[in-house]
């Protein structure tokens, strides 16, 4: 689901502004209208007054892993949504954390945002297609 | 009358079958086991509908539990699926993460919490599936 004008909606959790500006102008180029949040409770307000169909977040925000926490919160409040997770590593540990938070994948932070954003757009369409129609998610 | 929800367990070590069915039949789990990926295949055949399916990793062959969780997850109800491995990599997690499988638990197993997780997975599941329908 997309917003009533068929806007898909984007969230961004991550400490650096300057991340945060270049992921917003990705997916904006990609269509995508993008909410962004430096730190938990602001992330947590966004969850209130949006839908999202898009989640990036950092795994790491105040400290270490404070991120995954959030990403669970986002897989039960929009389940059918695409959650991906900036991660300083992808080492046993932080894969088994990203599918017990319901995260859909994990990118290393040496990842480019535009590599990042490439496939989270051409995920989150298969995500769409996958879903059960008349499902009202 | 309140259907029990039913597991499949599969796990090649009888001790840890056994141990799980015990444990998790005294929450309230209806309980099938199978040795084998084989074994498992056929009873999702012919019971089919299971709430949730726990596999371990390792049986017949090295990560065998990933085809197994492959074939849960093209089940309609899809079930919930836990993998459980004493030989986790990040290979076989990856792997898993793109099945998706809904819970990873490595071995020895926290029982206190695979009834946490498991209680609450199929609960969301089953008021899913009733709002799908």
């Amino acid at each position: 689901m997309s917003g009533w004008r068929g806007t898909k909606f984007a969230l961004i959790v991550h400490p650096e502004l300057r991340v945060l500006a270049q992921y917003q102008t990705l997916l904006s180029k990609n269509g995508v209208t993008t909410v962004v949040a430096r730190d938990l409770p602001t992330a947590l307000l966004a969850i209130t007054q949006h839908y999202f169909d898009i989640a990036i977040v950092s795994s790491q925000l105040s400290e270490a892993g404070d991120g995954w926490p959030l990403a669970g919160v986002l897989h039960l409040v929009f389940p059918g949504s695409y959650i991906g997770v900036l991660v300083p590593g992808a080492d046993l540990l932080t894969l088994q954390s990203a599918i017990n938070s319901g995260v859909q994948d994990v990118y290393e932070i040496t990842q480019s945002p535009q590599s990042v954003v490439r496939a989270v757009v051409a995920a989150a369409k298969l995500v769409e297609s996958n879903k059960p129609s008349g499902h009202l998610q | 009358m309140v259907r029990k929800p039913s597991l499949l367990i599969v796990d090649d070590e009888p001790n840890v079958l056994l141990t799980l069915k015990l444990v998790l039949e005294e929450d309230g789990y209806q309980i099938s086991t199978a040795g084998s990926f084989a074994e498992a295949e056929k009873l999702m055949v012919a019971v089919g509908n299971f709430d949730a399916i726990l596999t371990d990793l390792w049986m017949e062959k090295e990560d065998i539990g990933l085809e197994l969780a492959r074939s849960a997850s093209k089940l309609k109800p899809r079930p919930v699926i836990v993998i459980f491995t004493g030989y986790g990599s990040p290979g076989n997690a990856r792997a898993a993460l793109g099945v998706p499988v809904d819970y990873f638990a490595l071995k020895p197993l926290d029982v206190d919490e695979l009834k946490r997780v498991l209680n609450r997975l199929v609960v969301a599941n089953t008021a899913e599936r009733r709002w799908q329908s």
